[in-house]
């Protein structure tokens, strides 16, 4: 009797038991799923690939921090605040400190872009694994991820010098990874990964995928493999400290400059991008317009309420207007020379350096000091009008034609000489100056090596500004130090009314443009907006106070008060630019690191 | 499973033990009375025929009257709380009167703990318990409420005074450092998420396990203790009605001062002429909404709003009832509840209804076996937004600063615009207040549907098989409305067409949890002789419990404007849906061993051993398995031949010490694997409508339990026959392999979990009851605890320190510091030091406009901005003659040094009163509300509190409009003035705004009136009480700001005690009654 009953509960117990095997404990994932489902549907392997980008959306990413202070201060772009020793100031003027206010955080740039190749790489390893590779439709989406897992390590090693090496998902083992020598990842990209992916995407407007400048084109991988092997090719800081271009053989210059030679010509003659007006190609970018084959190449997409380009970037608005709800722009700007650098008749330079700002819905000049890219601006909007109090939606131009043609100019004229590389420099020229003056500056440059030389250093500066490749071009040239002291300079002259500045008038003189401006003044917009314009007489050389006054416009006194820039001036840089080619790796990274991330000796 | 068709299976049972028949039997018949010591009646009394199932119960007079009980028979007196008596039926017909002794020891008093239950004097563990007299006497919303201050080592926060207000329960500190410290809740057996949809007149009592002695047999969940609430079964006996109504009134308990209309005017006046940094009168940006400084008498006569007592300000209600009706006989019991609140709350908008239905049947179908049967249902509907909610989208949504800092009057410009359509002045960034609270318009509606159903059975003596199945359903809707002033529809929305027009999310969760437990116990009494002092009990069982989660999310955008949020809710196809996520969590499966062993040696020598072994899903194979052993002694040395001389004042005095461990899995689950999601908010490029991503979380298969050990010191003493009684406890508890979400930013992802770390818990707990009189007309009773509690972190890891940033405003990053040496709840800020006077500068530079420092005193300009005399000063701890980031050290601990409470009850005739007190000492708090009110960051146009009044605060402003920069002038300006000017570039955190939050609050006093048992006897009433109660009547405290008792910033576990946008509480009267039938 008792037996049964013992039999009875032990039988109980024992369905519980039965079960207690560790299966019972499985709890697999509903609401998401692996890599070979994902991998394995275009559709679906697609929307991966635009999970890389999303990183560059992400706040303090890209948008809004790389993107603002990265590339700044140089001969042709500096921050505009006022405070040398602010923490925005500090990124731009040589001086970070390791826990700058404005980038020390979990979830700067520098964690997005390891975010956004860890995401790079789980898609190459899910499409070489998963995917069909005799698909074009695939072997698109695995170039692409390929290439933008290029663009992060671009940004990262420019930025940062050394940084982990990471071209495989990360496991446990690999979770801290030390600084890798930049040159085994420039070997990794250049000879590589992205020679790879040209072959796996299509040229600008031979798929429908490539119909935008928004994804990845055959033309953008070339272009981009281009810049990193000028990079790659170039001087730059090691991590002891000296300026040296590098000592592996396979990334000696003229190995690299074959690479650009080879891959800018050839996106040149395929002519699947025009360079049009230079004008157009900024309008365009406002305008949100990503149609292929204009001069565009590739564009960062951030998406119309993300992304803050005409935020920080624009000619400002102080107050929201007609053209502009978001009253926003003008934290950096050219330097107060650069618009000295072009010919007066150079039809870059009133679309890239403008002196005024908007109040109250018209232009009002600003200070000397506070110059505004003019390639940048809300009032191009002609299909909407940002209402967004933070981001503004225009797309970051990330490469463009302009720039394939002075790195072919550059390349050639080192491989080949001045004669062979003047057909590359000059079509950027014929769009911006009279025949003649192009003749003349042409026959100049083709002197020699050398004279080509300083015409690319020139060019590209007239022609990119504002697009924050100059920092980079002046530290690959070695000329950072030496180009920044310069330009220190030449900004005492301009204070100073010395040199070449010796007879600018002291003060300006404006009028809100009624009906057509004056012939005497200098307009910025090839189209008027009647009683908004701005017209301005005394900023060209060779203008004078006595003709300003008779005008019968408003003079500006406080355009050029000295007291108010002398210190901006000072600090252009605060530390030896050289010394200080990159920025620290920041502090929350360098404490996350399990020790093994450390930074250079200067920031230590 | 399926569990529907067992549920059917029980009902069907149960119907046919309700046909049970009662049995009769022949003799004589008995009548008599029963009385306490005192000659009192005692109604309710069990009259039982020893052997037999006859019986009855006393009535109101006492009385009792038994038929055919036959000769020589012994009849059985019990009663709850007295001890048993018992009598022969002799041969005459005199009346059997009964005198039952009071109980007063209350050691045979059964305790609740888990899977079981253990005489109170046997217990070895660190319990504490409240029971339903404590309950009911004061009526509150919630169990968790009823607990506040009653019980050491418990910590009960009312985080704000919103009718829905979080609870925040801590046992003995809590060893997590980012995770949850949440007790487990166990409601009847079932764990379930929270405590506060209970009434309290449902529950027979709680129940707190606090250390691992006694918590290790919950294994893995008991790591932060456990409470356990056991509600109402029936009595046998005759049918009992309960009904239980009050009314309340509530209004809000304290207002802020704000600036009046002049002094709000004159210090806008200041403040654009600071801005401008000019010595222009009549600055543009005053002018352009307030007119000229020469007008500025206009304005002392303006009529002004009243904002917080437009918001807050009208008188709240709550009705709430409940009925309970319970009864049975020895063969079915059964008890139903039902209960009713509605609670319009002061702040507009807002109000709060619940219901509860309940039903507890237990059945005894055969002698051996026992069938228990429970349905519990609660709907819980919340209206309103409150003034800040948890899951923000910014805090720049709060909505408190707008009934503060709103303009006092109309200003055209400013305030009326704001009106119409979410457009305000970008400086001034306030909305209407009432606006605001409509535009941030929710409905939560939650449902929670337990079942429960058990089945025991005595296979043979003491030798006993349960198993319990249970099943728990909880949906919750929750819908969000943004209106046109929101960050949300500002910022987050994208889509051209849905710019600025109204948005909704609407979240609904669904939740299932299914429960199996079967146990076996047996008592070893057959072992042992009959009369020998060992006494040998033990208990293995086994437990699954597979709990599933869905989230539904709907985010719907560009409704028509002028949808309010009933109108979007109802009306959901008039948006644009912009996402819609439905996602299931992985299952969370918990499968245990268990077992327990008592033993003692004649109640002297008590010892307690208890096992389990826990296998969760949440970590991988290999790390599954954790287990928890843990023991306890216990000498009770009251019962040692050596105390017999202190017998006659000595009732029990009894020294426990238990050792044990107890485990933690509180992650998310899903971490041990790397999965693809689909995201589709969040999205920062063109051209697509969602993406595949990686989580941002990083897998780690290497998870493993989080383990507590905790060790327990304890003293328990009754002393002069119960009149006195009460404990003492030590404990320390320590946690290791915490379960930490582990920054990894800077590897590809932002968090990980991870093991690493350890804390410590220690602390000292006293309680006392003191009966001081008890006499048939007048009793009067005391009780008190405190609990000393002192954590802190010995480890993290890799890492030394962390900051964690509270989050109210976008501008004071890292404002608490988590590092090793100390503990979570450390703010970490700036040193106040006054302010600059004019003798800190060398003079005023007329050509550069600036007031220049002079060399050796402090700059504070990084992070105050450009200083003039009257700025805000810091300390420079570093050294070198700058305040920057670096100058920040710890300034304030949430944590208090002891918390407590204590009551007094007293009865005078038909009249009670009793009072309840609860406190806490030594914590801080960081007003960040005071911040916001006193400085003006980047803002323009907004007024402040008093602190900043005329005549306090700095000034700069010269009688003709200007701004005084004359030294000595500027310095007679402010002989009496004392604060600093509220002109500064950004919110600063420093030590000013760390108050000390320590508070004694006479939280209920309650009078109350019984009608007497004799005039109510007459109505067949067996109880009628009226009371009257008063809530929050007084607050003793030195805080500054609406309440000491407050923790608004909880998104993380890291950031307590932070008074921001907080739902100011009320003081309210209750009107009730108790009636019993």
């Amino acid at each position: 009797m008792r037996i049964k009953q013992y039999i009875y509960a032990s039988l109980f117990l024992a369905s519980g038991a039965l079960t207690s095997c560790d299966d019972i404990l499985d709890a697999p994932t509903i609401s998401s799923t692996d890599e070979s489902f994902v991998f394995s549907k275009y559709d679906l392997a697609e929307d991966a690939v635009m999970g890389i980008l999303n990183s560059f959306g992400e706040q303090n990413s890209y948008r809004g921090r790389f993107l603002v202070y990265y590339g700044m201060n140089t001969d042709m772009e500096w921050w505009g605040a006022t405070d040398k020793y602010d923490k925005k100031s500090e990124l731009c003027n040589y001086s970070p400190t390791t826990t700058n206010g404005e980038m020390n955080t979990s979830n700067n740039a520098w964690a997005k872009f390891f975010e956004g190749i860890e995401r790079a790489n789980l898609v190459i390893r899910g499409l070489e694994t998963y995917g069909d590779m005799n698909d074009p439709n695939f072997r698109q989406l695995l170039g692409e991820a390929i290439t933008l897992r290029a663009v992060y390590y671009c940004d990262l090693l420019k930025a940062w010098g050394d940084v982990p090496s990471r071209f495989e998902p990360i496991t446990s083992e690999t979770m801290y990874l030390p600084r890798t020598d930049k040159d085994s990842i420039y070997v990794r990209l250049v000879l590589d990964d992205l020679k790879r992916a040209e072959d796996l995407v299509a040229w600008p407007n031979e798929t429908t995928v490539t119909s935008t400048t928004e994804r990845v084109s055959r033309a953008f991988v070339k272009g981009l493999r281009s810049r990193l092997a000028l990079y790659a090719g170039g001087y730059s800081q090691r991590a002891d400290g000296t300026i040296r271009t590098s000592n592996d053989p396979r990334l000696a210059p003229e190995e690299m400059y074959k690479i650009v030679k080879e891959e800018c010509v050839s996106v040149i003659n395929q002519h699947c991008n025009e360079l049009g007006e230079f004008e157009e190609t900024f309008r365009r970018l406002c305008n949100d317009n990503v149609e292929a084959g204009h001069e565009s190449i590739w564009e960062i997409p951030f998406s119309e309420g993300r992304g803050r380009v005409l935020y920080n970037f624009a000619v400002p608005h102080d107050t929201k207007d007609a053209h502009t709800q978001q009253n926003q722009g003008g934290d950096l700007g050219p330097t107060p020379i650069a618009f000295y650098k072009y010919d007066p008749q150079d039809k870059r330079r009133n679309v890239t350096c403008v002196p005024y700002k908007w109040n109250e819905g018209i232009q009002v000049p600003g200070e000397i000091s506070s110059w505004y890219f003019g390639k940048y601006r809300y009032e191009w909007m002609e299909n909407r009008i940002v209402t967004s109090d933070n981001d503004d939606g225009v797309n970051w131009l990330y490469m463009r034609l302009g720039d394939i043609y002075l790195m072919a100019a550059e390349a050639v004229n080192e491989l080949d000489g001045p004669q062979a590389a003047e057909q590359y420099l000059k079509p950027i020229l014929d769009r911006a100056l009279p025949a003649e003056k192009v003749t003349a500056y042409l026959a100049e440059a083709t002197a020699s090596k050398e004279a080509f030389r300083e015409a690319i250093f020139e060019q590209r500066g007239l022609e990119l500004c504002g697009e924050m490749l100059r920092k980079a071009d002046l530290i690959r040239w070695n000329r950072l130090s030496s180009t920044l002291e310069d330009t220190k300079a030449e900004m005492m002259q301009l204070l100073n009314r010395e040199g070449k500045y010796a007879d600018l008038p002291d003060e300006i003189y404006y009028q809100t443009v009624t009906d057509t401006p004056k012939l005497e003044s200098t307009v910025w917009d090839s189209e008027i907006f009647p009683n908004e314009t701005v017209e301005i007489y005394g900023l060209e050389l060779g203008q004078t106070d006595a003709e300003g006054a008779s005008l019968g416009y408003v003079s500006h006194d406080k355009w050029a008060a000295k007291d108010d820039w002398e210190d901006k001036i000072i600090g252009l840089y605060v530390n030896n630019p050289d010394d200080y080619q990159y920025w620290p790796i920041w502090q929350v990274f360098i404490d996350n690191s399990n020790g093994v991330l450390v930074n250079y000796a200067n920031y230590q | 499973m399926n569990q529907k068709s067992q549920i059917k299976r029980w009902a069907a049972t149960l119907l046919m033990s309700l046909c049970c028949l009662m049995a009769f039997a022949q003799g004589k018949n008995v009548t008599g009375q029963v009385t306490d010591p005192n000659g009192e009646p005692l109604i309710g009394v069990s009259v039982q025929v020893k052997g037999t199932k006859t019986g009855a119960i006393t009535d109101f007079d006492g009385n009792f009257r038994l038929t055919n009980v036959p000769e020589g028979s012994t009849i059985v007196f019990s009663y709850i709380g007295y001890v048993t008596e018992e009598a022969r039926v002799g041969g005459g017909n005199k009346p059997l009167n009964i005198t039952l002794r009071e109980d007063a020891q209350s050691l045979e008093e059964v305790v609740v703990i888990g899977y079981g239950s253990v005489k109170k004097k046997d217990i070895t563990g660190s319990v504490a318990t409240v029971d339903a007299d404590a309950l009911v006497a004061v009526p509150v919303a919630s169990a968790v409420e009823a607990l506040q201050g009653k019980l050491a080592g418990v910590q009960i926060t009312t985080t704000e005074g919103s009718p829905d207000a979080e609870m925040k329960i801590r046992v003995r500190g809590g060893g997590s450092i980012t995770q949850s410290n949440d007790p487990l809740y166990i409601v009847d057996g079932f764990p379930v998420d929270n405590i506060s949809d209970i009434p309290t007149t449902d529950i027979e009592d709680i129940t707190v396990l606090k250390d691992a002695s006694s918590t290790a047999i919950y294994g893995s969940r008991g790591a932060n203790g456990v409470i356990i609430v056991t509600t109402k079964s029936g009595q046998e006996g005759k049918i009992n009605v309960n009904y239980n109504a009050y009314i309340s009134v509530k209004k809000l308990a304290d207002k802020l001062d704000v600036l009046n209309a002049p002094d709000y005017a004159k210090w806008q006046y200041e403040l654009a002429l600071l801005g401008a940094n000019s010595q222009e009168p009549n600055p543009s940006s005053f002018t352009k909404f307030f007119g000229n400084w020469q007008d500025i008498d206009l304005y002392n006569n303006v009529d002004t709003n009243d904002w917080q007592d437009i918001v807050f300000g009208r008188t709240g209600t709550t009705f709430n009832h409940s009925l309970s009706i319970n009864g049975g006989s020895d063969k079915m019991k059964f008890s139903f509840n039902y209960s009713h609140m509605d609670d319009k709350a002061i702040m507009q908008m807002s109000d709060f209804v619940r219901d509860n239905l309940s039903l507890k049947l237990n059945v005894k179908p055969t002698k051996n076996t026992k069938l228990d049967f429970s349905v519990r249902y609660a709907k819980r509907k919340v209206s309103g937004g409150g003034m800040n909610e948890q899951n923000e989208v910014s805090s720049s949504d709060s909505r408190l600063k707008n009934a503060i800092l709103y303009t006092p009057f109309p200003v055209a410009g400013l305030s009326d615009e704001s009106m119409s359509g979410g457009d305000t002045d970008p400086d001034f960034n306030l909305y209407h207040p009432l606006e605001s609270i409509s535009d941030n318009d929710r409905r939560q509606r939650r449902e929670t549907l337990n079942l429960n159903g058990s089945f025991t059975w005595e296979i043979f003596k003491n030798f006993q098989f349960k198993t319990e199945f249970g099943w728990d359903t909880y949906d919750n809707d929750d819908n969000r409305f943004y209106g046109l002033s929101t960050y949300y529809v500002k910022d987050k929305v994208t889509d051209t067409a849905d710019k600025q027009h109204p948005a909704i999310i609407l979240t609904g969760t669904e939740r299932n949890t299914f429960r199996n437990t079967n146990t076996l116990s047996y008592d070893f009494e057959k072992l042992f002789a009959k009369d020998s002092p060992h006494h040998l009990n033990m208990m293995v069982g086994q437990e699954y419990i597979i709990r599933k989660e869905r989230e539904m999310t709907n985010t719907i955008h560009g409704f028509p404007l002028s949808y309010d949020a009933d109108d979007c809710f109802s009306l959901t196809t008039q948006g644009h849906a912009y996402a819609v996520e439905d996602y299931y969590s992985p299952n969370d499966i918990l499968f245990s061993w268990f077992g327990r062993v008592n033993y003692d040696y004649d109640s002297k020598y008590l010892f307690s051993a208890t096992f389990r072994a826990d296998g969760s899903s949440k970590f991988a194979e290999g790390n599954r398995w954790g287990y928890f052993p843990s023991a306890a002694v216990a000498w009770r040395v009251s019962a040692e031949p050596f105390m017999e001389g202190t017998r006659n004042w000595l009732d029990d005095l009894k020294l426990r010490f238990s050792y044990g461990t107890a485990g933690n899995n509180n992650i998310p689950s899903g971490q041990i694997v790397q999965s693809w999601q689909s995201v589709s908010t969040n999205i920062y490029v063109n051209g697509i409508t969602s993406y595949w991503a990686p989580s941002k979380t990083m897998y780690n298969p290497d998870l493993k339990w989080e383990t507590t050990i905790t060790r327990n010191l304890g003293l328990d003493y009754t002393l002069f026959g119960g009149r006195l009684n009460g404990s003492l406890e030590y404990y320390w508890n320590s946690t290791k392999d915490l379960l930490i979400e582990f920054p990894t930013a800077g590897t590809g992802y932002d968090t990980q979990y991870r093991n690493l770390g350890k804390t410590e818990n220690r602390g000292f707990e006293a309680t006392v009851n003191w009966v001081a009189v008890n006499k048939p007309n007048f009793g009067l009773n005391f009780n008190a605890n405190i609990s000393f509690n002192q954590s802190e972190i010995k480890s993290l890891g890799i890492m030394n320190d962390f900051t964690a940033a509270s989050g109210w405003s976008s501008r004071i990053t890292g404002d608490f510091l988590v590092a090793v040496g100390g503990e979570v709840g450390q703010m970490y800020g700036y040193r106040n030091d006054g302010r600059y006077e004019v003798s800190d500068f060398k003079g005023y530079n007329t050509t550069t406009g600036q007031w220049e420092l002079r060399d050796d005193v402090v700059d504070s300009s990084p992070i105050i901005g450009t200083l003039r005399p009257g700025s805000m000063k810091l300390k420079d701890l570093t050294g070198e003659g700058l305040v920057n980031a670096e100058d920040q050290e710890v300034i304030g601990n949430a944590n208090p040094v002891h918390t407590g409470g204590f009551g007094m009850n007293m009865r005078v005739y038909d009249f009670d009163l009793s009072a309840n007190f609860n406190w806490s000492y030594g914590n801080d708090i960081y007003n960040a509300n005071k911040i916001e009110y006193t400085s003006t960051d980047v803002t323009k146009y907004r007024n402040m509190t008093t602190e900043m009044a005329d005549g306090k605060r700095w000034t700069n402003l010269n009688p003709d409009g200007t701004l005084c920069n004359d030294p000595a002038q500027l310095e007679a300006m402010n002989a009496n003035t004392t604060m600093w000017s509220p002109y500064m570039q950004n919110y600063v955190f420093s030590d000013w705004a760390v108050e000390d939050g320590s508070f004694l609050r006479l939280s209920t006093l309650t009078l109350g009136y019984s009608l007497p048992k004799s005039l109510l006897s007459k109505v067949k009433i067996q109880n009628l009480r009226f009371y009257v109660t008063g809530y929050n009547l007084f607050c003793w405290t030195s805080y500054s700001g609406y309440d000491p008792e407050v923790s608004t910033r909880r998104k993380t576990n890291l950031t307590p005690g932070v008074d921001y946008s907080a739902y100011p509480k009320s003081r309210s009267f209750v009107f009730g009654l108790n009636l019993n039938f």
